[in-house]
């Protein structure tokens, strides 16, 4: 087993509560011990990341700093937004010691521990794509998915920036079709797998979220998918909850079921309702996964 | 080494489009563009693309290459033309085609104007009666907007302006934030103010393209971001994406984990919220919204709540705050690795050299 700090964040402490309780689930079968860190916060979001940076850098350094304060070398997140954030605060902070070093004496001041720079932040994803998670993933979801077509969405702050993100090629990524066919599904390719859910502005600019959202959600219907997965929650309530509003928008009905990327492995790895908690989606997934019990 | 292209072309005088093989001789060390030039002088005079300096600083030649805006001058075409890839080569996004690879750069010229992009002086002028001498601190503040050579591949490849054609757009917003960065610039304020509108700072949408695609290195996501911080240093926050971002702040303070059910009136008010009400109830009824009870504080959230007033009282609010950082990521975008002496032989790859040569 693996022991990684365990970073929740927010979508899945409350709105996306499945997403939770699916990778707590599944973490022990892809071997992962999760140690859930209680005194840290939002990591910002790309939010105060942009309004206010210097503070958007003490909150991911304390976040850190608690994952090395467990003992903990990885610290696993969930969310394409919290990884972006965590590490790119995590190389500010370990590229220069001055930096650092301002930062561990205020979190010093206010009684945070203090941060080495030791704590390396990766995905769910990239620990199910390849090594021990991934021989692991394989025994434990072996051809759970066989017959279902699969829409990869990635989203946006799990590719680019590239350099921050470090794991595979921005343009024609590999690790969601990897693990849809290591369970036995099949990966449906459309060219905006790699595009925008329109999340980040939904609120502010709904009109061109709304304009950016379509684009996955079309395409992935039109290239016969039963379902789309996704490794953020940001995209899932996005893709999720905002397609009634593409449809009232549209006149058009898509009705296409959105699974987290926990759900989906989980699924294949025959975990219980209660932990999948379909009954959260806007989109019932269920009648799409039922043809795999036939 | 033989290369091989295939070009969109495209003809406006029928408005037809179609997709050609090229197949071609040519040296080892070329570029995309030579490869262009090699096409044109030898197989077809009819292909159109713009060039000019030839070494990545007039900015002329932006095109797609398998769907990536590139700039032409940039690639070499060994390592590709060796894989025996036949990349597909295309005009830039965003952008009305012309002819071929070039494309209208009309919208983009416009939205370039727009920003004013030239300095509004009125700082005073040096005692001694010398010039206006800027700090190299200062200079780092615009260092990567300035590398900016108008070449239109982050404004290609912004999703937010295919959704908005009218979205001020990356490139323009980065030329924004070079002159508001800038101290002999007197009209920061009021550029803050016009760039915060309807389709300025609060439209991004935070995709990464422009970052993922700059061949100069300018980030422009980044330096939207630098205005973003800039303006709610100023208090323009009157955009529903500036009270968005100020929500967040105000949930890490409170309870530690953001306040997701307030956002949408905090973010839109509460008039236009009421709107909302009818695609909020089925996500309440789906257990995605609502009051969380007990309400779901985070541990020691008085450390995020004394930090923030730490900082507030070090001042490095606005752009400042992320300078901070680039220095750091900047050594990730030049592969920078501890102890490795960048200019030492094979330091850098050099795959046009013949094998030996390197």
């Amino acid at each position: 087993m693996k022991r990684v700090a365990y970073y929740k964040g927010c979508l899945a402490s409350l709105s996306a509560k499945e997403l939770d309780t699916s990778t707590q689930a599944l973490a022990p079968k892809v071997g992962l011990e999760l140690i859930e860190l209680k005194s840290v916060t939002c990591c910002g979001a790309g939010d105060i990341h942009e309004a206010e940076p210097d503070y958007y850098l003490h909150l991911n350094a304390r976040i850190l700093a608690y994952a090395e304060a467990a003992d903990c070398d990885t610290l696993l997140t969930v969310c394409n937004v919290c990884t972006l954030n965590l590490r790119q605060a995590n190389f500010m902070l370990q590229g220069d010691a001055n930096l650092l070093d301002r930062i561990n004496e205020n979190l010093k001041t206010v009684g945070v521990p203090q941060y080495s720079g030791k704590v390396d932040v990766r995905h769910l994803l990239w620990e199910i794509a390849e090594g021990e998670g991934y021989e692991k993933l394989k025994v434990a979801a072996h051809k759970g998915l066989k017959g279902l077509k699969v829409a990869p969405f990635y989203g946006c702050q799990i590719l680019r920036p590239s350099k921050i993100m470090q794991f595979e090629d921005p343009d024609r990524p590999w690790s969601l079709e990897r693990i849809i066919e290591a369970c036995g599904g099949e990966a449906i390719d459309y060219p905006a797998k790699i595009k925008c859910c329109g999340f980040p502005i939904i609120q502010a600019r709904e009109e061109t979220a709304l304009g950016e959202l379509i684009q996955p959600v079309e395409q992935a219907m039109e290239a016969g998918a039963d379902v789309m997965v996704t490794p953020c929650p940001l995209c899932h309530l996005s893709l999720d909850a905002w397609q009634q509003k593409l449809e009232a928008a549209t006149g058009r009905k898509f009705g296409m079921p959105i699974l987290h990327l926990s759900q989906l492995v989980g699924v294949a790895a025959g975990l219980e309702e209660s932990e999948l908690k379909f009954k959260r989606h806007i989109v019932d997934p269920r009648p799409a996964l039922d043809k795999l019990r036939v | 080494m033989q290369v091989a292209l295939k070009i969109w072309r495209y003809d406006s005088s029928t408005g037809e489009r179609a997709l050609r093989e090229y197949e071609f001789d040519a040296p080892e060390e070329a570029t995309l563009l030579d490869c262009l030039d090699i096409v044109k002088e030898r197989q077809d005079g009819t292909l159109a693309y713009r060039k000019s300096c030839r070494m990545m600083i007039c900015g002329s030649c932006g095109m797609r290459m398998n769907g990536a805006a590139v700039l032409a001058c940039k690639v070499r075409m060994y390592e590709i033309a060796q894989a025996g890839e036949v990349p597909v080569i295309s005009a830039m996004g965003n952008l009305p085609i012309v002819k071929d690879l070039v494309v209208d750069m009309d919208s983009f010229w416009q939205k370039f104007k727009a920003m004013k992009p030239y300095l509004q002086p009125g700082y005073e002028e040096p005692e001694d009666g010398r010039e206006y001498r800027i700090s190299q601190e200062r200079m780092n503040a615009v260092h990567k907007e300035s590398l900016c050579v108008n070449c239109g591949c982050c404004v290609s490849e912004c999703i937010a302006m295919e959704s908005d054609p009218e979205f001020l757009g990356p490139q323009a917003l980065a030329k924004g934030m070079r002159f508001v960065g800038d101290p002999r610039d007197a009209a920061t304020v009021e550029r803050l103010e016009e760039y915060s509108g309807e389709h300025g700072i609060w439209e991004c949408t935070r995709c990464f393209f422009c970052n993922e695609r700059c061949p100069k290195g300018v980030d422009p996501r980044d330096a939207i971001a630098k205005l973003g911080a800039e303006a709610i240093k100023e208090g323009i926050d009157r955009d529903m994406g500036a009270k968005h971002a100020k929500w967040f702040i105000r949930s890490t303070e409170t309870t530690g984990w953001l306040r997701e059910t307030e956002l949408v009136p905090k973010t839109q008010g509460v008039v236009s919220s009421v709107k909302q009400m009818k695609f909020a109830m089925k996500l309440i009824s789906h257990n995605k919204a609502g009051l969380a009870f007990p309400p779901h504080v985070a541990a020691d959230v008085g450390e995020a709540r004394a930090l923030h007033k730490l900082v507030h009282e070090q001042g490095r609010l606005g752009f400042e705050g992320h300078v901070q950082g680039e220095r750091a990521l900047a050594k990730l975008a030049h592969g920078y690795k501890e102890g490795r002496d960048p200019y030492a032989p094979g330091s850098f790859p050099r795959p046009y050299l013949p094998e030996g040569e390197a």
